[in-house]
């Protein structure tokens, strides 16, 4: 027997979550006028963000009507095609209600409901994907906090809104197989200024997998980044099918959760202590491509550059600085990372010379001086933007220094936006800076705190470059 | 547990896949050995399912020069290999001096067969410098493990090298791939005078 025919995935090997995205109606079970129900707050977001498609509640005790929308006892009665149920009752009563999704023609189910597999109820989690197979019918989860959409204006996410920064809407898509991980990283995204195309949290995965999910975003057009967390993966055959196609239509940046040893003192070779379970993941991830990140802000650090910035195959980053310390500190967070400080033509030290003033060296890094003002930066970033020599550029800019205020921001911004070289500004401070952080980034240009994560988003973003090049795929640098 | 796949049955596969490993042979008796050697020094080891980690319980008797040597490391051998029934003695070319690399395979239960090229010897599990990827691979898959090596300069300090240490890494993720292994352990492979000989084979099924 075939794995499709014991999945029951007739549709074949991927579940298609388009109904689920893209949903033209909703039904909220265990929707409920008590604030303190999970699915009010469902409820609540939905209105908050303005969903323009149907709205059912349903709630098996509702006497009409719910928050102002007429109400329904049973998914069974709307009878007017459902495209996406969201499930948020006592998980006892969820195969119940999944069977009359199903029987109501349902295209696509989320079940946020926790007491599952993560707390050893593997038969009522095994029920669930009887029936999803049965149906064919696509469930996210169960244990998760579900989809959120910011163009499709879906989002089902039992976080308040005021309690969360919810993202503006862009290109980095969020799959995360941990609720907590991704409502966090979801508040932080705002705050690095970028936007957000999906956020997908599949939690128990015990429908719908992390390969689907991937095969998902690798085609949806809004996604222009992948960004992933795991733990682990359901069907490896499958995943590295679509992660060998997937990352050449997009970068991907994973990080994977639960650094097993798998048996490494019990091993009766030497390659099987050192090949444990994490280092088959970090096989996979490296041969196809996949950035890896080792903490939660590298994972922001990176999907903002694959974002915005051009990719380029050259390491020639030529770093220019209003604080020459911060430019030391810069090159050697370059070389660390196998990338150099290019030496710039004859042009440009002629051209650079006849606008810095004395004091200025012309020379890598390029020290601008403490009271280099925006006519400073933009010349630099105008001759960095002409000399062949250089593949990408490092913009350190100290906004405490005199010279350096809002004009100096927005010629990072012409530039940054302008140019078809990567750029990454560093900048690093209180209030002040924070605010001009904020301008550069949204728009568009990538902020770091430090020389050190400037320049390993920088790698990430070459070192993904090259695989294309490898791989035959010519990229926009190239 | 795999069963250990037979020294010279592991020999002639790796022969079948162009990869290099040093003369052996199973020899009987201390006469057998001392003409194996022909003069040249030689290496005794007792291989048996039941001593997966040979030189841990001192079943290894390196560099025999001598007739006299090798009769005294036979007998040695002979009693110290007595609880490990069945049993072979195998006699191998001593090498000289070399880097020593590891090269090896292993089964995820999850993605299947991988391969690993690292630092070798007694520094494996010391340094862990080794780069590992998902079988079958690609010369560029090969290229970028060695890339990934902190070693890499020792490994393969020229083109030479380089291109010598890819084409055996490819050829035993080939010979891993393709046959009924589950792991695979190399360990060490020599670098040597320009080449380099397999001394320890180690094929589970």
């Amino acid at each position: 027997m075939t794995k499709e025919k014991i999945n029951g995935k007739s549709h074949g090997k991927y579940w298609k979550l388009e109904p689920i995205m893209h949903p033209k109606s909703v039904a909220i079970i265990g929707a409920s006028n008590n604030p303190d129900k999970v699915g009010h707050v469902i409820m609540q977001n939905y209105i908050d963000a303005g969903y323009d498609g149907k709205i059912y509640p349903v709630n098996i005790s509702s006497d009409g009507s719910i928050m102002g929308f007429k109400s329904y006892k049973s998914v069974t009665e709307i009878k007017l095609g459902i495209d996406l149920a969201v499930i948020a009752i006592p998980a006892q009563a969820v195969p119940g209600v999944l069977e009359e999704c199903g029987k109501a023609g349902t295209k696509g189910v989320i079940i946020v409901s926790g007491g599952f597999a993560e707390v050893g109820e593997t038969k009522l989690q095994d029920m669930i994907a009887e029936i999803a197979n049965r149906y064919t019918m696509p469930v996210i989860g169960p244990n998760c906090l579900g989809v959120m959409d910011p163009r499709s204006r879906i989002d089902t996410l039992f976080l308040p809104t005021f309690k969360i920064d919810k993202p503006t809407i862009g290109g980095v898509s969020f799959a995360s197989q941990s609720g907590a991980v991704g409502s966090s990283i979801l508040d932080m995204i705002d705050d690095e200024g970028f936007g957000m195309a999906r956020f997908i949290s599949y939690g128990n995965a015990a429908v719908v997998d992390e390969t689907d999910i991937l095969n998902y975003l690798a085609e949806d057009i809004d996604t222009k980044v992948i960004v992933l967390y795991m733990e682990g993966v359901k069907r490896g055959k499958e995943f590295i099918e679509v992660a060998k196609r997937a990352s050449l239509k997009k970068p991907i940046v994973v990080i994977k959760g639960g650094v097993t040893e798998a048996g490494a003192g019990a091993a009766h070779s030497h390659t099987a202590a050192l090949a444990g379970s994490y280092e088959a993941y970090e096989a996979v991830f490296r041969q196809y491509g996949f950035t890896i990140a080792k903490d939660i802000k590298d994972l922001l650090n990176y999907a903002k550059i694959f974002e915005t910035q051009p990719l380029t195959t050259g390491n020639r980053v030529a770093i220019i600085t209003n604080g020459g310390g911060t430019g030391v500190l810069a090159t050697d967070a370059l070389y660390k990372n196998g990338l150099v400080l290019p030496e710039l033509s004859e042009t440009s030290k002629k051209e650079l010379r006849k606008v810095m003033p004395p004091i200025v060296n012309i020379r890598m890094p390029l020290d601008m001086a403490g009271d280099a003002d925006d006519t400073r930066f933009s010349a630099a970033l105008a001759r960095m933007e002409e000399d062949p020599n250089v593949d990408a550029v490092m913009a350190i800019a100290l906004f405490q220094t005199p010279g350096a205020d809002s004009r100096v921001a927005a010629s990072l911004i012409h530039y940054g936006t302008q140019m078809k070289k990567p750029l990454v500004v560093v900048s690093m401070g209180g209030s002040y800076t924070q605010a001009h952080k904020r301008m550069i980034e949204s728009s568009g240009v990538p902020v770091y705190a430090s020389p050190g994560e400037a320049a390993d988003a920088l790698a990430a973003l070459i070192s993904y470059s090259r695989y294309l090049k490898v791989k035959g795929v010519r990229g926009k640098g190239d | 547990m795999g069963e250990l796949l037979d020294y010279m049955e592991a020999y002639a596969l790796l022969k079948r896949y162009h990869i290099k490993s040093v003369e052996s042979t199973y020899v009987k008796s201390a006469e057998d050995a001392i003409s194996f050697s022909g003069g040249d020094a030689i290496v005794l080891k007792v291989l048996s399912q039941k001593a997966l980690h040979k030189s841990k319980s001192g079943l290894v008797e390196l560099n025999l020069a001598t007739e006299k040597d090798i009769r005294s490391a036979f007998s040695r051998l002979e009693r110290k290999a007595g609880a490990l029934k069945p049993y072979d003695i195998l006699a191998q070319k001593m090498l000289g001096k070399g880097l020593e690399i590891i090269i090896g395979g292993n089964t995820d239960q999850q993605f299947g067969k991988l391969v690993l090229i690292g630092l070798g010897g007694i520094y494996v599990e010391t340094f862990k410098d080794f780069a590992l990827r998902i079988c079958p691979i690609s010369r560029y898959d090969a290229t970028s493990m060695l890339e990934q090596l902190k070693s890499k300069s020792i490994i393969a300090g020229d083109a030479k090298a380089e291109s010598m240490v890819i084409e055996l890494l490819m050829n035993a993720s080939r010979m891993f791939y393709e046959n009924d292994i589950t792991e695979l352990d190399l360990n060490p492979v020599i670098l040597h005078d320009g080449t380099y000989d397999a001394v320890d084979l180690r094929l589970l099924r």
